[in-house]
């Protein structure tokens, strides 16, 4: 019982984790906090489903779309609704993106309708057996496949010469241009990665809960904030390891403390460490 | 039809007080709080227990909501408001739905029925049932809001928040204590929507968790954005264009929520300063730095 509360945590915990980290990257670099971040998850999986939806794309090829179009939205949202503002005093893109989360959130509904889409499951997850264990092999598949994208990430920022330079940009842009770094193509590159991670997110937590609708990013996008500053905002491993936790202590207050206010723990835990710890666990350069 | 246009009247001036108390937070301290709503539903449920539980008059009623929702707003500014602008938008977000689940599951809000039968309000023996009586009403609340606003910008301590507005670091140097003043406005604001939420509830007479979620607290950012941030004349324009504009576009109202978020992207891309934001109160820091 515990020990299944604690997998089903940290499944859900590393889509947290995986939209935080766009959210943590993109606070890296331009110090802003893209209200839209549930909204790109959320596209990511209604991309997908449509597309598998149709029966002739392949599983990974819808997985791929689904990413690249969350991409793409990002982009889009970086162009239209930050860019024009960079140099305004800082609650004006704050409210532009919430403007762009709303926005998103009725065009979908509009356009997909406000029913839950089930996930058009092309392979088989069968619960198996291992040394007497009963693991639920769709919630290992997720978990893997999220620190797969976790791993990548790291190393994308540790060792190419663009991750390198998305690093130099939210250390001081100023010098990182002195330097001859096109910033504004190193912060599209950001929100591209940062929307990708929160699109495959999005696509995991389709197809984990089997369902995908217009609202679905709301709450997912707010409690992946949580964790980005449980974990320290500006630090990618913080931000994997506050989703995590986050996550954790949501499965683990939902079965031992009360189910009825599963989506309040989050917010508890956010006016907590902003409270006792507002740097988050590992030290954030937020502050 | 005079009927409805007093309605909507009503309705605009109850949404006066929200906005201009919303513009105190963003005008003045410099935050977005995007759980307006949330106080404003604290004060309807407020005041509705205290006059169906406690039986307390109507004057108590309204004194209770306006206080007990001033002191929520306190608690929830201490911890957040000595943080960065973006933290109290994400707070007060949870904040509104952590309050929505309440209102949903508690017994004390009715759950998700809500409350029904609340009276009209009483004072001096004086009955406000009469939609004419209750705009005079409501007309008294926003002149409060309004005065009160207008007197607590122009004095020392609106002075002392507009130079933490322009220039925090300066201002501190001048022996301003910042975060106790953005504590200040925000728990004022939160108690000026709480006035709101009193004057909501026993108007309607039927209140749920249904008025006070995010959807509310979009549409009063819309009203100061549009109207101009740190403007008080500019929230009160807002206010009344947003209430009665949806009612004579009614075949679009799927569309609401669209517009209002393509209106906030494209009023802070084409015009930051809103309709009246160049007006007397206005404020000069939206400006972009070249």
């Amino acid at each position: 019982m515990f020990l299944q509360q604690l997998i089903n945590g940290l499944t859900t915990g590393s889509a947290y984790a995986l939209i935080a980290l766009g959210y943590t990257m993109i606070y890296g670099i331009l110090g802003l906090i893209n209200f839209a971040q549930g909204e790109i998850y959320m596209c990511g999986a209604f991309v997908t489903v449509l597309l598998l939806a149709t029966g002739q794309v392949p599983f990974l090829a819808a997985v791929a779309a689904g990413l690249v179009a969350a991409a793409v939205l990002g982009l889009i949202l970086e162009r239209v609704a930050f860019r024009p503002l960079r140099g305004a005093h800082p609650l004006v893109p704050l409210i532009s993106a919430i403007g762009a989360s709303i926005f998103l959130q009725s065009l979908a509904l509009l356009l997909f309708g406000p029913n839950n889409r089930p996930f058009p499951m092309a392979l088989d997850f069968a619960a198996i057996n291992l040394a007497g264990l009963p693991v639920n092999t769709l919630e290992a598949a997720i978990l893997i496949a999220a620190l797969g994208f976790m791993g990548l990430l790291v190393l994308f920022v540790r060792y190419t010469r663009y991750g390198k330079a998305i690093v130099a940009c939210a250390l001081d842009r100023d010098t990182a241009r002195l330097m001859g770094i096109n910033v504004d193509r190193m912060v599209a590159l950001t929100f591209i990665v940062g929307s990708a991670l929160s699109g495959a997110g999005g696509i995991m937590m389709a197809m984990y809960y089997n369902a995908t609708y217009p609202h679905m990013g709301l709450l997912p996008g707010l409690k992946a904030f949580s964790a980005a500053i449980l974990g320290g905002v500006g630090n990618i491993p913080g931000a994997i390891l506050g989703g995590l936790l986050l996550g954790v202590a949501e499965s683990l207050g939902a079965a031992y403390i009360s189910s009825g206010y599963k989506d309040a723990i989050a917010f508890i835990i956010l006016i907590l460490v902003l409270l006792i710890r507002p740097q988050g666990i590992l030290k954030g350069r937020g502050h | 039809m005079a009927a409805y246009i007093l309605h909507l009247a009503i309705v605009a001036g109850i949404y006066i007080i929200l906005a201009v108390s919303l513009n105190l937070i963003i005008g003045y301290a410099g935050q977005v709080s995007l759980g307006h709503a949330a106080f404003f539903g604290i004060g309807a449920y407020a005041s509705t227990l205290a006059v169906l539980s406690w039986q307390a008059s109507y004057p108590l009623a309204v004194l209770t909501a306006i206080l007990f929702t001033g002191f929520c707003g306190l608690a929830l500014g201490l911890p957040t408001l000595r943080l960065k602008e973006d933290y109290l938008a994400i707070v007060t977000l949870g904040f509104g739905v952590i309050l929505d689940l309440s209102m949903r599951n508690l017994e004390i809000t009715g759950g998700p029925d809500g409350i029904v039968g609340i009276p009209s309000p009483v004072i001096l023996g004086l009955s406000f049932r009469d939609p004419v009586m209750y705009l005079l009403l409501v007309g008294l609340g926003v002149a409060f809001t309004l005065l009160f606003t207008y007197l607590l910008v122009s004095s020392y301590h609106g002075r002392a928040l507009r130079a933490i507005r322009d220039h925090e670091t300066t201002a501190q140097v001048m022996g301003i204590n910042s975060p106790a003043y953005k504590v200040a406005i925000f728990a004022l604001a939160a108690a000026l929507a709480g006035l709101a939420g009193s004057l909501y509830a026993h108007y309607i007479k039927h209140i749920n968790y249904e008025s006070f979620g995010l959807h509310t607290s979009i549409m009063i950012l819309c009203m100061v954005v549009l109207g101009g941030m740190g403007s008080i004349l500019g929230s009160v324009v807002g206010a009344i264009i947003l209430t009665f504009l949806p009612e004579t576009l009614r075949q679009f109202q799927a569309y609401q929520d669209l517009i209002y978020g393509g209106l906030l992207v494209a009023l802070l891309i084409l015009r930051p300063q809103g309709l009246l934001g160049k007006g007397k109160l206005s404020l000069k820091f939206l400006e972009r730095k070249e």
